[in-house]
């Protein structure tokens, strides 16, 4: 019961870190709070194997440990790092607190819908599930308010991050190779997108989605 | 579920495209060890337009034994049911295989085309074929996927496969289309993601064997097991993840900006087929759906979505005035289509959207190579600058109108063909309303097609255009897709319309088997009483 | 399975749809040069293998019969249906077809003072795969093959109607492609309703449908009717055709597209066995709106052509009128109808061509610059007068006998219903009011002195004083043929 309780824990810290993803002020140190997020999702990926004596998840959580922690965010790092775009500053559409109030709203709407949920696994981590799927949308939301392409990449990240979540607390027996075809699929996304919009970057000499509006109707 | 035969050929016919795409990818470091005439620039483009052909064919030979295989064995299988090619599946292979193979071929007179004139250099050429094989690769993996986590992941390797070709040019419209291409469908697909992972979660706490939790066929066997309330989300995830990548309204916002800015063969692969890869994966869902919480949920969806993309596109596709957009906006008006007879079901309407995907599959492919011709002779695709095309390459012209014909649903071409069999289902379904609205709305898009004959087909050229068509390597590969879209309208052939029923039958999880025809061809039905069992025959009746 | 047919009936009915297909190959293979006298050539054969049809049925007591062409199982998929309806009515419709493609031939030439030309291969190849849809559509036995053919008859005359490829010609083909694509939603849901309730395409099924779905069957197919016939409310397209090359409108308006409406409607009214008077009633009242309508739009109209145009949509109102009447069970007023799209066909055709050589020689079809014909040109005079007279209805043309037929089919069943006879009072004096006004353009423009554009005319080619002749001929026989004929 303890490690149940030290898994909602941990994914309360998630939301929190997952705002900071989103608000930071620019890529690079997105890039920063990514790991750590990654690092809580490993731990909690590290706990979850403790509570229910999964094998497969201590190996889930190395290779989260691997890509999510170290690889994704390297190559972020490494790509944004060069890359500003000082005329959009934070590229936040919505002001801060309002960011934060919609989190919260979020939250709460997951928190209704993962108590629908009857199957028995989930009796014990209902909190859990409720943040996963807050993180998705999180991240949506994150894409959808955000001027900058280079934050919308972390967006993606942290969808890909809820499902993954998702995933784990409801079915930590699941095969380590569909674990690692997601994440590897998540790897090639963010190496596609960085690529292009390093290209976009380079050709257009902007970060602002808004700029890119050449294509309507 | 029947059994499934072992077979090599799916995993052979993945291994050679990705062979290709990744030594093509990787190719500069062999450059220096190349022999002397093919270390030019000229050199190198016939090396690889040589390996290019050689992918092509082989995927196209390879997906027609496969298919074989099917029709005379049922599903075929390998590593362990990962991989597998059910009818279902064998229908979009098919795709993939000729449509593949046509826009390829196609891909070689209109990439010299765009490297003479300067869009695109020599390295391009390189990234141009290594992607197109990678991205039939995909596309391949996609459709014979049997973990559904695998068949997310290989639609997800669509669009990353697919967007540089996408962002070919390199200018800042393609750049711009990429990047939306690439955020809508990667968010898009992260749906998918989401209502994937649901279903497995569900099944793996339900089935014995979590490994078996995986695999589609072991889902539809179990579909009446699952929780009905978490299908039903991952349906709804499944349907606005799968249909972002499928072009149906409102995620669509991506499609007509990189159906109009990619490669024009390229155009014609991700309106042909790959929209429809992804329509498979959304109807692979339905199937479970339906298993665990019957048909009517789903299937309102489906109409709900399917209506409102054809009422939308057509007003779109009416108001374009650039020809590939207008095409783009077709297409997602076509997919809405299918996904309406989706919705309407029974066996009839199953069959009809097959077919109708097949039908339309090839026809916009013709469509979008033709408006590569068009884009060729008079380098726009603006449409108030395109006249008298008919005087200036009368083949491409002729071909337009044609196409134009065919995809307004006129007789003999073969989209009258699975319209009139969408319809007839819907009528048969009680649906005789969203039939009526749907036809109203082709109505509007019939409109446009005959604008863009009357506008840009017919009418004088402009003085200062040189008269001669584009060279007949352009023009042979559309010369067999027009053979296909009149052949196709003439009569359906004898294993498509065996292929189709057994498909259906995959998604009715059950022996329904629809006639799949021509309405001149060879509708049968049994009388039971003066009362008409549409569209179904029994096993009987066909072994007579 | 495909079977073709083995008695001699069904072969000729079959090679009088695919010789004018083969012909229209045939110019797309050649040269330009040689188009026009490659359609007149298949155009003639056309006319000689629907001859030797029509002799063969008389020979066998016209009993004809049904072929089936493609069918699987006992069910008909498409087929050919010869009997006295058809034959005489693809009689005309090929017949016509040759004479317009003989004028034609004289129309499309730099001579042409209206449209100087140089008659493309597209416009002759066109009009034979018109020829052959039509006639397609005339002997089809089953839903479906009206419907494919009359979708391919809708396709052509789109692409006839914009043959001089200007802005408002496109429009206005683009328009009648339209008008009548969605019209023709009536006969997909015919097609389909029919299929869902009985397993089969053949229109004679419709006969053993239940009452309240034959009247919706026959329903649909009458608003497919309406479109192609130009009938309220689908009647926009017609008037706006007449950007089409002459000869074109002559034959849309005589034998081809607006006669595809009332013939759907008639094979359907003959299959169903009796019909619901429902229909008969939508059917008489529509026509008769239709019909006072056509008749005030004739005031404003000085060009000839599109005074042509809703004296078209007047005509075929009548026949819509006189085949709503025979449900209530009037027999004469069927028999009537028949006579009336062939007679109106001759009629029509040769007014059009009155126009078109007006247009060729004198440039204009402006009513009010036409005058002294006769005196200029005594052959277009006369013709002008036959059509004239024939089309109002004057004996001893060929209009009066069938409108004679339906009125006094009318009247019969007029006696059993008060509100029929009103509508049957309602078009005699529409019939009346016409006659009145072609009279006063008549006599405006035959006789006198000629206007100075009419005095400026240029004489007229061989080809169409050959077919006016054969068309004035028509006017007076035509009706005797057709009563002879229907028995």
């Amino acid at each position: 019961m303890n490690g149940f309780l030290i898994v909602n824990g941990l994914s309360g810290l998630l939301i929190v870190s997952s705002l900071l993803v989103t608000l930071a002020g620019n890529p690079a140190n997105s890039a920063r709070f990514y790991a750590l997020q990654s690092f809580i999702l490993v731990m909690l990926f590290v706990a979850l194997a403790g509570a229910t004596g999964s094998g497969e998840l201590y190996l889930w959580s190395f290779t989260a440990l691997l890509t999510k922690v170290i690889l994704v965010p390297a190559i972020m790092y490494r790509a944004f790092r060069r890359l500003s775009d000082p005329a959009i500053g934070t590229g936040a559409v919505m002001p801060t607190a309002l960011s934060i109030v919609g989190a919260a709203v979020a939250l709460i709407l997951c928190f209704v819908v993962a108590s629908k949920v009857t199957l028995p696994a989930a009796d014990a981590i209902k909190p859990a599930l409720a943040v996963s799927l807050a993180l998705f949308f999180i991240g949506l939301a994150c894409i959808v308010a955000q001027r900058n392409i280079l934050k919308q990449v972390f967006g993606y990240c942290l969808m890909e991050n809820g499902s993954h979540l998702t995933l784990a607390l409801l079915a930590p027996n699941a095969p380590e190779l569909v674990e690692i075809g997601i994440a590897t699929d998540a790897i090639f996304a963010v190496v596609v997108m960085a690529a292009l919009g390093s290209r976009i970057f380079d050709t257009l000499h902007t970060l602002d989605a808004r700029q890119l509006t050449s294509l309507k109707g | 579920m029947t059994a499934m035969v072992p077979s090599i050929l799916p995993p052979l016919l993945l291994i050679g495209p990705l062979a290709v795409a990744l030594f093509l990818l990787t190719l500069p470091w062999f450059r220096e060890s190349l022999p002397e005439a093919f270390a030019t620039d000229t050199g190198s483009v016939t090396l690889l337009e040589r390996i290019h052909l050689g992918s092509i064919g082989y995927v196209f030979l390879l997906s027609i034994a496969a298919l074989i295989q099917v029709l005379s064995n049922g599903a075929i299988s390998a590593f362990g049911d990962w991989l597998f090619v059910d009818a279902l599946g064998a229908v979009f292979m098919m795709l993939i295989g000729v449509v593949g193979l046509m826009t390829g071929l196609y891909s070689i007179a209109y990439i010299r085309h765009d490297l003479e004139s300067g869009a695109i250099d020599a390295g391009k050429v390189r990234i141009y074929y290594g992607f197109f094989s990678l991205f039939l690769f995909t596309m391949l993996l996609a459709v014979t996927a049997n973990n559904i986590i695998m068949m997310w992941a290989a639609i997800e390797a669509t669009t990353l496969g697919s967007a540089f070709l996408v962002g070919l040019y390199g200018q800042k419209s393609s750049l711009e289309a990429a990047w939306k291409y690439v955020i809508i469908c990667t968010v898009g697909v992260a749906f998918g993601l989401y209502g994937t992972v649901l279903v497995f979660s569900n099944a793996a706490d339900v089935l014995a064997d979590p490994h078996q939790a995986v695999l589609w066929t072991a889902l539809v066997g179990h579909a009446a097991e699952l929780d009905p309330m978490l299908v039903k989300l991952a349906f709804v995830f499944a349907l606005i993840g799968f249909g972002t990548k499928a072009g149906i309204f409102p995620m669509h916002a991506w499609l007509p900006d990189a159906h109009s800015e990619a490669p024009s063969p390229v155009s014609g692969l991700l309106s042909g087929v790959l929209l429809k890869c992804a329509l498979l994966i959304v109807i692979r869902f339905y199937v479970i759906t339906v298993g665990t919480v019957g048909a009517g949920f789903p299937q309102m969806l489906l109409l709900t979505l399917g209506l409102l993309s054809v009422g939308v596109s057509s007003l779109l596709f009416f108001v374009q005035q650039d020809l590939k957009r207008k095409l783009a906006y077709s297409s997602i008006e076509n997919v809405g289509l299918i996904v309406v007879a989706l919705g309407v079901g029974g066996p009839l309407g199953i069959a009809a959207a097959l077919l109708h995907a097949i039908n339309h599959s090839v026809t916009k492919a013709l469509f979008f190579c033709s408006a590569g011709n068009v884009l060729m002779k008079y380098g726009t695709r603006d449409l108030r600058a395109v006249k008298g095309v008919l005087r200036v390459a009368p083949a491409t012209g002729l071909l337009m109108m044609g196409c134009a014909l065919a995809l307004a649903g006129f007789p003999p071409f073969n989209i009258f063909v699975s319209e009139f069999m969408v319809f007839m289902a819907g009528l048969n379904e009680g649906y005789g309303w969203i039939m009526a609205l749907c036809a109203l709305f082709l109505c509007i898009t019939i409109a446009g097609l005959v604008k863009i004959v009357a506008d840009s087909v017919l009418g004088k050229s402009p003085e200062t255009m040189a008269k001669g068509d584009v060279g007949w390597k352009a023009l042979a590969p559309l010369g067999v897709l027009a053979v296909l879209v009149l052949t196709l309208g003439f009569a359906v052939p004898q294993p498509l319309s065996t292929l189709v029923q057994q498909a259906t039958t995959v998604v009715m999880n059950g022996d329904s088997r629809p006639v799949v025809a021509a309405p001149w061809q060879t509708y049968d039905t049994v009388r039971a009483g003066g009362q008409l069992v549409t569209g179904s025959l029994s096993q009987t009746e066909i072994s007579k | 399975m495909i079977t073709l047919p083995t008695e001699p009936l069904g072969l000729l009915a079959l090679a009088a749809i695919l010789v004018p297909f083969g012909g229209a190959a045939a110019i797309a293979a050649s040269e330009r040069a040689s188009a026009k006298w490659l359609c007149q050539g298949f155009a003639a054969a056309t006319v000689a293998v629907i001859a030797i049809l029509a002799m063969s049925l008389l020979g066998d007591g016209k009993v004809g019969g049904t072929y089936e062409l493609i069918s699987f199982g006992s069910v008909s998929i498409l087929g050919l249906v010869v009997d006295s309806v058809s034959v005489l009515i693809a009689l005309a419709v090929i017949a016509i077809g040759l004479l317009v493609a003989v004028y034609s031939a004289a129309y499309l030439n730099a001579g042409n003072r209206e449209h100087p030309d140089i008659g493309r291969r597209r416009y002759y190849a066109f009009l034979l795969v018109f020829i052959g849809a039509m006639t397609g559509l005339v002997f089809s036995s089953t839903v479906v093959g009206q419907l494919a053919f009359f979708e391919l008859t809708g396709a052509c005359s789109w692409a006839l109607i914009g043959y001089y490829e200007s802005p408002k010609a496109l429009r206005s083909a683009a328009k009648a492609l339209l008008v009548t694509h969605v019209a023709s939603l009536g006969l997909y849901v015919a097609a389909a309703l029919l299929f869902l309730s009985t397993g089969t395409f053949a229109l004679t099924a419709i006969a053993d449908l239940a009452p309240g779905m034959k009247a919706a069957v026959l329903l649909a197919i009458l608003v497919a009717a309406w479109g192609k016939s130009a009938q309220l409310p689908f009647h926009m397209w017609l008037p706006d055709a007449m950007e089409a090359p002459t000869p074109v409108s002559a034959y849309l308006h005589a034998a081809s597209m607006v006669k595809v409406g009332v013939y759907i409607f008639a094979r359907g009214l003959m299959s169903a066995g009796g019909a619901p008077e429902i229909v008969g009633w939508v059917g008489s009242i529509m026509a008769v709106l239709t019909l006072v309508y056509g008749f005030f739009m004739y005031l404003p109209q000085v060009d000839l052509k599109r005074l042509l145009a809703y004296s078209t949509i007047t005509q075929l109102a009548y026949i819509l009128l006189a085949l709503s009447l025979s449900v209530f069970g009037s027999d004469l007023a069927f028999k009537g109808a028949i006579a009336h799209i062939f007679n109106h066909a001759f009629a029509k055709t040769l007014f059009f061509l009155v126009a078109g050589a007006l247009s060729y020689t004198a440039g204009t079809r402006l009513l009010p610059s036409l005058r002294g014909i006769v005196t200029k040109s005594p052959l277009l005079g006369v013709a002008f007068v036959c059509a004239a007279l024939a089309i109002t209805g004057v004996p001893p043309f060929n209009g009066f006998f069938s409108k004679f037929a339906i009125f006094a089919g009318g009247f019969e069943v007029g006696a059993h219903h008060w509100a029929l006879m009103v509508l049957v009072v309602i078009a005699l004096a529409e019939s009346v009011g016409s006659f009145a006004w072609f009279l006063k353009w008549l006599g405006h423009s035959v006789p006198g002195k000629p206007s100075t554009t009419m005095a400026a005319a240029a004489p007229l080619p061989a080809g169409m004083k050959f077919v006016l002749v054969a068309l004035m001929a028509m006017t007076v026989v035509s009706s005797s043929i057709a009563a002879s004929w229907l028995g």
